[in-house]
């Protein structure tokens, strides 16, 4: 279960006290010149209630995590961290929700915002009430272009359909032969954008590919045998999905009830959200599956991605997923800015300072360095590989596994998606 | 050929199974008490989630994996006395109001519900792992199709005939009959309408949490699940007409196997077809196919 907020608030404070008393450092840190007493406040908007609620919590559990690690760790400067969380629910609600951690909790960042339909309405809310806003997962993208190229204030997670390109870019290397393909995918625009740059990769890439089928079921349907009878019976040679919530499970579930992957190659782009909840039993080898942005069991993590996944399974009892590193790094890269800007000017940065300072800048989350790109989007790496059996979990993981990085995947700054795909050298 | 239409209506038949119990709950309270259950589906979830559970702590004990159906339909069953509480402490301050209040009164019961799910189980989806396949598939005309699907169906069939002999075979299907029809006359000849209504009303919560938790070793819990459904089984009362028994069953069928035949043939028209079908019955049958007969 979520810890809420004031359980957490609880844990922080108790880490706080216990610091003040047990590390003298931290009370010695806190005289720091130009650094103002009293915590720094930060506002979360994170989902909590809905399809996305999963998603929203982890991304809230892994801003817990971070601000409970650097509050052990004496906090940013010498300041304790606060979080002052709030729900994202529809844009206009959150919106409002956002102008009150700005104007009356008077947070000197906000972290957050998951769906792009409500970040989409944020972007411009963030840039009149001039703060930053770092975004966990939501972008200002229509369809799969840019609204805000060049914000003052809004910092923006990496471009929706990014999965969708790894998955046809890797897609040619494992499922050689493919002719037929087939589509199931949530009916918004997350769900038609993947499924469209999905096939516009394969076949820039060569590969001679006719869509047999394509299915748009809505977010929350919790049946899709009537979609798997559809399926079989335009049996295509592959079947593309971008669900990433439990909708991907269920899909599975009911796939392998009827032998659907015995027939047919499985890609599921996103699929990793829920990565957990993809039993053995159920969930074949051989599909290409998408973890997104932090895979948990990387061999190669860093130290910090095992602490983190330790110390998850032990709160949670469960493995966590991508969103947990977005919220890390969006957390984490706010400290490296103020302690940048701190190092020039010896002075807590003003947010003008603070926007500069975090522009460009490499910060370490739980799966490597990332960064924030100069128009302000996350630059980062996915995650995708073939499932496999092989592990001591009772769920699938990948093998080998494919890290590709947002540099070859994403759009460049100022460019159109099709533009861009199309100028490829292959 | 015959592989591919196997499966569609297979498909259809299994959505109609669980689409029939949840409707089948929503018929016996509105023809009954005369209140629009939105809180249907709610249950639904619920039971789904206590089937979960139910499996999960089976699982746990080390029970024969053959038999997870028995913990779980039990469960399923069980929860649903939360009916008893609902309509006692809640519904039955709502019978003389208007009908504005009665369907408020079941909406706040969805939120609330949705947020105890959540409170319990948590936000992430929840699923019994791999039970779904311990009685394995069935081939039927080259179509594959799992044995715990025509399980659920058969289930169905049986629950569908136990309510037909509950309604016209028992005193107690009597006494409904008769309340359905004139509650003063019922009332006047001596019949307690309190109890009769805290036993329709958790009958019609248990239809629903057994069709929750039957479902569920097919699919996975998720908190809103119940929403869904809700608006499928507006289609099947509307088609079968509100308050009859046969109307749900009729009615489940015609929703489910349609829409499977839809999304095979044109799956833009998936939820459009079920829509205009319930317009044609509004308009030339206002009553639904078999409505206005007695429950």
């Amino acid at each position: 279960m979520a810890t809420s907020r004031r359980e957490f608030l609880k844990v922080a404070g108790g880490a706080a006290a216990a610091g003040a008393i047990g590390f003298p450092a931290v009370a010695r840190a806190q005289a720091r010149p130009g650094v103002p007493a009293g915590p720094v406040k930060i506002g979360v908007l994170a989902i909590r209630a809905g399809i996305a609620a999963p998603v929203g919590t982890a991304g809230l559990r892994g801003t817990e995590w971070w601000a409970d690690r650097v509050n052990k760790a004496g906090g940013i400067l010498g300041r304790k961290v606060e979080l002052i969380v709030e729900e994202e629910s529809n844009p206009k609600d959150t919106v409002e929700r956002y102008r009150k951690l700005v104007l009356q909790d008077k947070v000197e960042v906000v972290l957050g915002g998951i769906s792009t339909g409500v970040t989409l309405a944020l972007g411009p809310v963030a840039e009149d009430l001039a703060l930053p806003w770092l975004s966990w997962d939501g972008t200002t993208q229509k369809g799969v272009e840019e609204t805000m190229p060049s914000p003052k204030w809004a910092f923006k997670s990496v471009d929706n359909e990014v999965e969708a390109i790894v998955a046809g870019m890797l897609t040619p290397k494992y499922f050689k032969g493919v002719k037929t393909i087939a589509g199931i995918n949530n009916d918004y625009s997350y769900g038609h954008d993947c499924w469209e740059t999905y096939q516009v990769v394969l076949k820039k890439l060569g590969m001679d590919i006719k869509p047999v089928l394509e299915l748009f079921p809505k977010l929350g349907v919790t049946d899709f045998t009537s979609h798997i009878a559809a399926i079989q019976q335009a049996k295509p040679d592959l079947l593309m999905t971008s669900f990433w919530s439990g909708d991907a499970t269920i899909l599975m579930k009911q796939a392998a009830a009827v032998g659907l992957f015995k027939q047919m190659k499985g890609v599921f782009t996103t699929a990793g959200g829920v990565h957990d909840s993809l039993k053995k039993e159920f969930t074949p080898e051989g599909l290409l599956l998408g973890y997104n942005t932090m895979y948990f069991d990387d061999p190669k993590g860093s130290p910090l991605l095992k602490q983190f996944v330790r110390e998850y399974k032990a709160k949670y009892n469960e493995y966590p997923p991508y969103e947990c590193d977005h919220a890390y790094f969006n957390a984490e890269s706010y400290k490296a800015a103020v302690e940048k800007a701190y190092a020039q000017t010896k002075q807590w940065p003003d947010k003008q300072q603070l926007v500069k300072a975090l522009e460009g800048i490499e910060a370490e989350s739980l799966s490597g360095k990332r960064s924030w790109r100069e128009d302000h989007i996350q630059m980062c790496s996915f995650y995708q590989g073939i499932t496999t059996h092989k592990n001591s979990y009772d769920f699938v993981t990948i093998n080998p596994i494919e890290v590709v990085s947002t540099k070859v995947a994403m759009k460049p700054a100022g460019s159109k998606l099709l533009d861009w795909i199309n100028g490829w050298k292959v | 050929m015959t592989a591919n239409l196997v499966n569609v209506v297979m498909s259809g038949v299994f959505h109609a199974a669980i689409l029939f119990l949840v409707a089948a709950g929503l018929q016996v309270v509105f023809g009954v008490q005369k209140i629009f259950n939105l809180a249907c589906g709610s249950f639904y979830a619920l039971g789904a989630y206590t089937g979960v559970s139910a499996v999960g702590w089976y699982a746990a004990t080390g029970g024969p994996p053959g038999l997870f159906l028995l913990p779980l339909a039990l469960g399923g069953l069980l929860v649903g006395v939360v009916g008893l509480p609902v309509e006692r402490g809640l519904l039955r301050f709502v019978y003389d109001r208007d009908e504005t209040f009665q369907l408020l009164m079941t909406f706040a019961l969805v939120l609330m519900m949705e947020d105890l799910i959540r409170m319990t189980w948590g936000t992430a989806p929840r699923s019994t792992a791999g039970y779904y396949l311990t009685y394995g598939q069935a081939h039927v005309l080259g179509a594959t199709v799992p044995v715990y699907n025509l399980i659920v169906i058969a289930a169905s069939l049986v629950i569908a005939a136990g309510l037909g002999w509950l309604l016209t075979r028992t005193a107690f299907g009597r006494i409904m009959r008769a309340t359905a029809d004139n509650r003063e006359m019922a009332e006047a000849l001596g019949v307690d309408m309190r109890r009769v209504y805290a036993k329709v009303f958790t009958l019609g919560t248990a239809l629903g949490t057994l069709g929750g938790a039957l479902v569920i070793p097919a699919t996975a819990a998720m908190s809103e699940m119940g929403i869904e459904l809700i608006v499928e089984a507006f289609a099947v009362v509307v088609i079968g007409g509100l308050g009859s028994m046969r109307g749900a069953l009729v009615g489940a069928l015609a929703v489910g196997v349609l829409r499977s035949i839809a999304i095979s043939v044109y799956p833009e028209l998936e939820m459009l077809l079920i829509y205009l079908i319930v317009i044609a019955v509004l308009i030339f049958r206002p009553r639904g196919l078999f409505g206005g007969a007695a429950v």
